[in-house]
C-alpha cells in the first residue's frame, strides 16, 4: 500500500504541450493545445461523447496514472459485464452496480449507453478532497491508479463530493456495509472490466510517460 | 445466502398488506426461478381459482444466478395460472429477459408473489428492502413508455419498471408484461391478470449485492462461456466479430442482432453509413452475445425487440416483396409493444384472418377490419388499437386467437387447429416449431412432436434440441430453416451422442425415408424437459443455453455442463451435471402435478387430427398410434401412470409426499395407481 512519501511532489520540467484528443479509439486526432484548445474542449457539449486524453505539463504535482480505461461508445451494447465483474472481483463476491467503480448510464429508452471509467486524473480532487490522506498514488503496481486506502479511510465521503463537483457521476462510490468509499484502482495494472467486455468497448491505455486525463483538462459538471 | 438475497416477498393487493418469506424455505430443493414459483404455486392457487380471480398468484421469479455476473442472468420468469392456455386456464409460466431481474436481487427480493386484487389502479414500489403499494391512476391508460418515463421522473432513471399497457388494463388474454424498451413476458396473457388485480407495474431500485460463493470460479466459468459464444465486435462495425468466420451461439449459430430483422428496405437503410439509420448490438443483462439489435432511424419508432416482435409482420413482406423487411414490418412490432399486446398470438391471428378472408368466411364488414388490407399499415393498426381497446371485433380477438376462432366455431375454428396444435384442454399456444423448417410443412421429426404434446406451453420456446438443427444448417451453409432434415443428420450424430447418449439419438427416419422412427423420441424429451426446467431455474436464456451445438468447432459438440457450474460457483451448493438432472427431473413432476390436478391427463396430451393427415416437405406425417406408444414411454421413465399422472410411489421418492397425499385426497392418484 502506499505511505505518505508516495504523496510527494513529482515535478516534470517537460515543456510539452500537446492536446491527445480521442473522440473513438479507432479515430485518433492530435491536436495543438493551448488556451484555446483547453477552452474548446472544455466548453464542447461532445465532451462527454468521447473520451479525451490529454497531454498537460502545467500545474501538475503528482505523479501521473499510466493507465486509463477508455470507452468506444458505438460498441456498447448496455450488458453491464463491466459493473458485474468490477463488483465480484473487486468486493470479494458481492454482485451490484452499486458496487462498481465503473458506471454505465443508461437511456433505456433511446438506446444511449455510457460506461463512466475513472479517468485517473492529472490533479485528482478526490485525493485533494480526503480529509485523512486515504487516497493514495499506487506505486506498488506501478499503476500510479488513484486509489483508497481502505485502511484509512474514514467513510466521509468528501472524495465522492469533490469528484461530483466536475464529474457526473462521481467515479467514487461508497460501500455502504464496510462504510468506506471505492473507487478504480485499475486492478492493479489488469482492469477486469476490460477483458471481460464482451463487445470490445473497453480498452487499458497505458503509457509509461503517464497518462494526461481528467481534471483539470476535462471537466464534465 | 450465496446466491440469493434471501427474501421472497408476498403482496396481498386487497388488504394493502406486505409480507416477507424466507427464500430457504424453497431452495436450494427447488433451484430457483420456475422450479421455486412453481413450488409456491403449488401451494398457493387454487385449483379452482379463474386465472383474473384475485385469488390467482402473479408469481415473478428470480433464479440463484441473478444479479450476478454469470453470463445471461438477465432473465425472470413469470408463473401463475395463465390467460392464454385454452379452453382452460391453466399453471403456465412466460421468462423475461433485460434488466428488471438483477434490480429486484439488489432491492433485496429473490421473488415477488402478487394476490389479491386493488380497489383501485396501483404499482408496487419496491427499494432497498422497502415496499409500498401506490396510486397508479394517473398511469392507468398511459403506453408502456410513457408509464416508464413518468415513473422515472418519480423514482430515478436507475428504477427499473415492469409494466402492462392498454392490453393488459382491459384484461386481455393478449396482455403482455413489459420493461424497457421491449423486453417482455409474452406469452400467457399475464398482462391481462396483473390488469385484473389492477396492478400497473412494479417498479425496483436496488443498491445491495448478491453474494457470490466462489467469485474466482465463477469468473473463470463466465470467461470460458464467453469464449465459447462471443467474440469482442469489430470497432466500427458493431454486429460483425473481430475474429473472421466466428460464429455466435445464438440458436446454434446465427450472428449477432441476427434474430431482429430480415433483408430488406430496413437493413439496407441501416448499412448506409449515410442514412441516419442505425441497428446496434444490445443486450440483457450481463449477456455476451447480444442477439438482439437497437433499431434507430429519423422516421422509424426506435427501440429494442426480439424475434418475436421485429418479425411479427411478415405479411408486409408478402404484401410488398421488393421492399422485404420494410419500416412497417419493424414498426409493427413496436406498435404491439405500446399496447401492450402479445406480438407472438399476431403471429397466429393475421395467417388465421388471412386464411378465412380468403376462404370467404370472414369479410371486412363481418369483423370491421380491412382484411382487404392485411400487409398494409391501415390494417395492423386497426387490428392492434381494436384489441387493445376490446372495440368491436377486437374484442373477440383480446381473447386470444385459439379461443375467438372456438366461438365463432365452424370454417374459422377449422382454420385455426392447424395454427394451435395441441388439442386437449391445455392448448392456446401458436405453433412453434413442430415440423423442422416452418410450418405449415416443413420436416415432421418425431421428438418435436413428443414435445409439443407434453409441454403447457409452445415446446419450442426453449431452443435447445431445435439449435441442433438450426445449427447443423447454418454449418453446412444453408439459412437456419431451409436445409433438408436429412441433411443434418450426419451433421448432428455427435451432438446428439452427447447430449442425450446415442447417435441413434439423430436418426430420425426409417432407412428407406418414408418413415419416422420413434425408439430415442422419449429419452431425447426427457432430457429436453429435464434441461428446460432447469435453464429456467438457475435461470439463463432460452436463446444460449444448454450449450447442444458448437458452430465453431469440428464435430460441433457443446458443453451442457456449464449452468450447473454456474449454479454451484454462485451458491456454493455442490450440484454435478448428472445430479442437476435429478432436479430437473423432480420439477418436472412436480409441474406434472399442479397439472394433474388441474384436470391434465394423457387425453390432453395429443395433437390436432390435422397433424396426423398433413404430409411433411418429404412425404412422411406424424401417426397417432407412435405417438401415442412415444408417450406411453415418456410416463414410464417419468414414473408417471398410463394416464400421465405421477405415481404415489415416485412423489415420495422425490420426496414430494405432500404432493402425493394431496392428490390422494382429490381422488387424483389412489395408491393401486402406483403399483
Amino acid at each position: 500500500m502506499a505511505n505518505e512519501k508516495d504523496r510527494s511532489l513529482d515535478r516534470r520540467d517537460s515543456q510539452e504541450q500537446v492536446v491527445r484528443k480521442t473522440p473513438c479509439i479507432s479515430r485518433r486526432q492530435f491536436l495543438k493545445a493551448g488556451v484555446a484548445g483547453f477552452a474548446f474542449l472544455a466548453g464542447s457539449s461532445g465532451v462527454r461523447d468521447m473520451l479525451e486524453l490529454v497531454a498537460f505539463a502545467e500545474g501538475e504535482q503528482l505523479a501521473l496514472a499510466k493507465g486509463v480505461v477508455l470507452v468506444d461508445k458505438k460498441l456498447c451494447s448496455g450488458c453491464r459485464t463491466c459493473e458485474a465483474v468490477c463488483s465480484t472481483y473487486n468486493s470479494s463476491g458481492r454482485s451490484s452496480s452499486a458496487l462498481a467503480r465503473v458506471i454505465l448510464e443508461k437511456d433505456y429508452l433511446k438506446g444511449d449507453y455510457e460506461a463512466n471509467t475513472c479517468f485517473q486524473c492529472v490533479e485528482p480532487l478526490c485525493l485533494q478532497a480526503c480529509p485523512v490522506e486515504a487516497i493514495k498514488i499506487d506505486k506498488k503496481s506501478g499503476t500510479n491508479a488513484r486509489i483508497v486506502d481502505e485502511e484509512e479511510c474514514i467513510g466521509a465521503k468528501d472524495c465522492i463530493g469533490a469528484c461530483g463537483s466536475v464529474f457526473t457521476p462521481p467515479r467514487p462510490r461508497f460501500d455502504v456495509e464496510r462504510g468506506v468509499a471505492i473507487k478504480c484502482h485499475l486492478c492493479f495494472g489488469d482492469p477486469q472490466c476490460v477483458k471481460f467486455c464482451p463487445y470490445g468497448a473497453l480498452e487499458f491505455k497505458w503509457s509509461d510517460d503517464g497518462v494526461r486525463t481528467g481534471y483539470p483538462i476535462i471537466k464534465e459538471g | 445466502m450465496n446466491g440469493w438475497a434471501g427474501k421472497i416477498l408476498r403482496v396481498n393487493l386487497t388488504e394493502r398488506k406486505f409480507e416477507n418469506i424466507p427464500t430457504s424455505d424453497y431452495v436450494p430443493t427447488y433451484i430457483g426461478g420456475r422450479g421455486v414459483a412453481s413450488r409456491i404455486y403449488w401451494e398457493e392457487v387454487p385449483p379452482d381459482a379463474g386465472a383474473f380471480d384475485p385469488d390467482n398468484r402473479l408469481i415473478f421469479a428470480t433464479g440463484p444466478l441473478q444479479g450476478t455476473m454469470a453470463p445471461t442472468s438477465g432473465r425472470f420468469m413469470v408463473v401463475g395460472k395463465a390467460a392464454q392456455t385454452a379452453p382452460v386456464e391453466a399453471y403456465c409460466r412466460s421468462g423475461c429477459g433485460g434488466h428488471w431481474a438483477p434490480e429486484l436481487k439488489w432491492a433485496g427480493f429473490d421473488a415477488v408473489v402478487v394476490y389479491g386484487q386493488a380497489s383501485k389502479p396501483v404499482y408496487i414500489w419496491i427499494q432497498d428492502g422497502k415496499t409500498e403499494i401506490r396510486d397508479a391512476s394517473k398511469l392507468w391508460g398511459l403506453d408502456p413508455f410513457t408509464t416508464q418515463e413518468m415513473l422515472w421522473k418519480v423514482h430515478g432513471k436507475e428504477a427499473r419498471v415492469m409494466t402492462i399497457g392498454k392490453a393488459g388494463e382491459t384484461k386481455s388474454r393478449l396482455g403482455i408484461i413489459i420493461t424497457d424498451s421491449g423486453d417482455a413476458s409474452g406469452q400467457g396473457g399475464y398482462g391481462g391478470v396483473m390488469g385484473s388485480k389492477n396492478l400497473k407495474a412494479i417498479v425496483v431500485r436496488g443498491t445491495g449485492s448478491v453474494r457470490v460463493a466462489r467469485p474466482k470460479e465463477l469468473m473463470e466459468v463466465a470467461r470460458h462461456i464467453r469464449s465459447l459464444f462471443s467474440r469482442p465486435s469489430k470497432p466500427g462495425s458493431p454486429l460483425e466479430p473481430n475474429e473472421p468466420g466466428f460464429t455466435y451461439n445464438i440458436w446454434g449459430g446465427q450472428g449477432r442482432g441476427q434474430l431482429t430483422g430480415a433483408p430488406g428496405e430496413l437493413w439496407n437503410l441501416c448499412s448506409d453509413p449515410n442514412s441516419g439509420y442505425e441497428r446496434l448490438p444490445d443486450a440483457c443483462y450481463a449477456c455476451p452475445i447480444g442477439c438482439r439489435t437497437r433499431v434507430r432511424g429519423p422516421d422509424i419508432t426506435s427501440g429494442v425487440a426480439q424475434c418475436t416482435q421485429s418479425n411479427m409482420y411478415l405479411e408486409s413482406i408478402m404484401k410488398d416483396p421488393e421492399k422485404g423487411y420494410s419500416k412497417l414490418t419493424w414498426e409493427a412490432g413496436r406498435m404491439a409493444d405500446y399496447y401492450g399486446i402479445n406480438a407472438y398470438d399476431i403471429h397466429g391471428i393475421n395467417p388465421w384472418l388471412t386464411a378465412c378472408y380468403e376462404e370467404g368466411v370472414l369479410s371486412n364488414k363481418d369483423t370491421g377490419l380491412p382484411l382487404d388490407k392485411i400487409g398494409e399499415r391501415e390494417f395492423i393498426s386497426e387490428l392492434l388499437r381494436k384489441i387493445a381497446y376490446r372495440e368491436g371485433f377486437g374484442d373477440l380477438l383480446a381473447e386470444g386467437c385459439q379461443r375467438a376462432a372456438t366461438k365463432l366455431g365452424g370454417k374459422p375454428e377449422k382454420l385455426m387447429w392447424v395454427l394451435y396444435p395441441r388439442a386437449g384442454k391445455f392448448g392456446g399456444y401458436r405453433e412453434h416449431w413442430l415440423y423442422y423448417g416452418g410450418f405449415p410443412d416443413g420436416y415432421a421429426i418425431s421428438p418435436l412432436a413428443l414435445m409439443w404434446v407434453l409441454d403447457n406451453r409452445d415446446a419450442m420456446v426453449s431452443h435447445n434440441f431445435m439449435s441442433q438443427l438450426w445449427g447443423a444448417a447454418t454449418s453446412l451453409g444453408y439459412p437456419p430453416n431451409f436445409a433438408e432434415a436429412e441433411e443434418l443428420i450426419p451433421v448432428i450424430k455427435p451432438t446428439m451422442k452427447y447430449a442425450y447418449g446415442s447417435e441413434k439419438a439423430a436418426e430420425f427416419f426409417t432407412p428407406d425415408g418414408k418413415g419416422l422412427k420413434w425408439d430415442w423420441a422419449p429419452r431425447v424429451a426427457k432430457r429436453f424437459f429435464e434441461r428446460t426446467i432447469l435453464k429456467d431455474s438457475y435461470i439463463v436464456c432460452d436463446v444460449a443455453f444448454p450449450f447442444l451445438y458448437n458452430p465453431n468447432s469440428g464435430d460441433h459438440v457443446g458443453d451442457s455442463s456449464l449452468e450447473s457450474k454456474l449454479f454451484t460457483a454462485v451458491t456454493g451448493v455442490e450440484m454435478s451435471e448428472g445430479e442437476s438432472y435429478e432436479a430437473g427431473d423432480m420439477l418436472c413432476t412436480l409441474e406434472r402435478a399442479i397439472q394433474a390436478r388441474e384436470g391434465r391427463t394423457s387425453d390432453d396430451d395429443v395433437l390436432r387430427d390435422i397433424c396426423f393427415t398433413n404430409k411433411d416437405a418429404a412425404g412422411r406425417q406424424y401417426h397417432r398410434d407412435d405417438l401415442e406408444r412415444a408417450k406411453a414411454e415418456y410416463y414410464k421413465l417419468s414414473g408417471w401412470d398410463q394416464t400421465g399422472t405421477p405415481t404415489l410411489n415416485r412423489l415420495k421418492e422425490l420426496k414430494l409426499s405432500d404432493v402425493a397425499e394431496a392428490l390422494q385426497r382429490k381422488g387424483i392418484i389412489t395408491p393401486d395407481q402406483s403399483t
